[in-house]
């Protein structure tokens, strides 16, 4: 078997005595695509800030690539391969699309703008490149967001609510974008609403509670569960 | 009244307001750079201008040094004292409400004046250098606030380019537009929180440095420059950079030609009072503050 490219064991975070996260465990292997799915308040976005070291977490453990990330600050998380998309849309809107990817990149600036053009043509805004992201569609602004992510090259990314506000022809876009990360070995946990989506793209999905993991697997098994029938639509 | 206003008194107040707006402009930018990225007013951003002048003035004093040479060191030293006062007290209090950084950096400032009283007495001191004036027909420009106004406009622009340019300078905009995003997109923010600090401090500096050769030096001297550059940016929209600039050369403008019409106890209140109506008529500034 495989070392799971990011390891959560008993990951708890609670706010003012509600535990919006309860001792979830859970892990990834490289290389696949994840669902993290849950009604409204089930802790799914409490669990990417805890991850991506916005929230510290109140207990448990985040292991990447084997090492202690939990307690680390979130640019150094990002830094170690861990990018993420917000479930709001979070670009910079008074810098322009190139300057909202350029920000987040070190090394060779020349080098790290031919790849923003590079990235920018591949989610076909190479036309807005000097345009503020701010001025942009909803539907541009994550994409901005989206390539953002992977000017990092990051080996996890964490997408929340990708599907969201979306029309169908960029969502085709990006979910074909999201396979083709895949098979670069890439690993992707995904917050989604839109069950077609998780159930079409996901290989594995886990489902959160009132902040606990009640349900784990394939997307067919999943969808017959009755702990997560009853979690959606109650008793 | 039965004062007689011709062109060329007009001409003059105009030209003596922009010389002054450039340099306003310029202290201003820091404080703005400091409240855009961190939410902080800096209520000690003139003392460090006080401390910027006595820089420019020990400089000269033991060294003999131009205090035009002086700037960059100037700066320097600013910067350095900036960086420090964020990385041991300013930190503490980014993320805290407004009241807990206003009384901490309001703190600071008294901290440092009577700080400076100890140290350097409350002697005024001034720079003998640069004096009188150029003319041009039937305009005069005093030397001093000539070169100020052209130093402070270089610096201004630099600190544009730094800012529109460099990666650093994007990511301290990136950071004024969104700290968590900026975060987890791998931004050190701490790193560009000392920065901002520091730049903005070396702003006030050459800001002293300049003024050290046009008004005497002394600890209480910083104080106005405080409430004035909170003026401008509040003019221009806080948290909009480029509104620094036209806040500036407005307060010249409207301290200069208040001159003509009122008395210099008078013309003193003008900007107060201008501060009270964009408060009321427009409070988000001119040019409109941040968007997000």
């Amino acid at each position: 078997m495989t070392r799971p490219l990011l390891e959560i064991e008993g990951l708890s975070k609670s706010f003012g005595g509600v535990a919006a996260v309860d001792r979830v465990s859970l892990a990834l292997e490289p290389g696949r695509i994840y669902g993290l799915i849950g009604p409204n308040g089930s802790g799914k976005t409490t669990l990417f800030h805890c991850v991506t070291g916005v929230e510290r977490r109140d207990a448990g453990r985040v292991r990447f690539n084997g090492e202690r990330i939990d307690g680390l600050e979130p640019h150094a998380i990002a830094r170690r391969g861990i990018g993420r998309t917000f479930q709001i849309i979070r670009v910079f809107p008074e810098l322009t699309a190139l300057e909202n990817l350029l920000v987040v990149t070190r090394g060779s600036l020349a080098g790290a703008e031919a790849r923003a053009r590079e990235l920018l043509r591949f989610v076909k805004l190479d036309g807005l490149v000097h345009e503020y992201a701010g001025n942009l569609s909803y539907g541009q602004q994550r994409l901005v967001e989206f390539v953002r992510v992977l000017m990092r090259d990051p080996s996890l990314i964490l997408l929340d609510e990708p599907a969201a506000g979306v029309n169908r022809t960029l969502l085709n876009d990006l979910l074909e974008a999201v396979r083709r990360l895949r098979d670069d070995g890439k690993t992707i946990l995904l917050v989604e609403h839109d069950m077609k989506v998780v159930m079409g793209l996901c290989e594995t999905v886990f489902v959160l509670d009132h902040g606990e993991k009640i349900a784990e697997g394939p997307p067919g098994v999943i969808q017959a569960d009755e702990r997560v029938i009853e979690a959606y639509f109650g008793r | 009244m039965n004062v007689v206003i011709t062109p060329a008194m007009l001409g003059q107040v105009v030209v003596s307001g922009i010389l002054a707006g450039a340099l306003y402009a310029m202290v201003a930018l820091g404080l703005a750079l400091i409240f855009g990225v961190m939410r902080v007013i800096n209520i000690a951003h003139g003392p460090l201008l006080m401390l910027g002048a006595y820089t420019t003035f020990f400089l000269y004093q033991a060294l003999g040094l131009n205090p035009y040479h002086s700037v960059p060191i100037t700066m320097l030293v600013l910067f350095a004292l900036g960086a420090l006062l964020q990385r041991t007290l300013v930190f503490r209090v980014v993320d805290a409400p407004e009241l807990s950084s206003l009384l901490l950096t309001f703190g600071i400032s008294i901290a440092l004046v009577n700080l400076a009283q100890l140290a350097f007495t409350s002697n005024l001191r001034a720079i003998e250098y640069a004096t009188g004036s150029y003319t041009l027909g039937p305009l005069a420009f005093s030397k001093s606030r000539l070169i100020a106004f052209a130093v402070a406009a270089a610096l201004t622009g630099l600190a544009f380019l730094f800012l529109q340019r460099t990666r650093l300078g994007k990511a301290i905009r990136a950071t004024s537009q969104s700290r968590e995003v900026a975060m987890v997109c791998g931004v050190d923010v701490r790193r560009i929180h000392l920065i901002t600090f520091g730049v903005a401090a070396a702003l006030a500096g050459a800001g002293g440095a300049l003024v050290s050769v046009i008004v005497a030096i002394q600890p209480e001297m910083g104080q106005i420059w405080t409430f004035k550059s909170f003026l401008v940016i509040v003019l221009g929209g806080a948290g909009n950079y480029p509104g620094a600039l036209l806040g500036g050369v407005l307060l010249g403008l409207v301290e200069q030609i208040a001159s003509l019409f009122l008395t210099t106890q008078l013309s003193e209140a003008v900007a107060y009072i201008l501060l009270v109506v964009i408060l009321l008529v427009r409070p988000t500034g001119l040019l409109g503050g941040r968007q997000t």
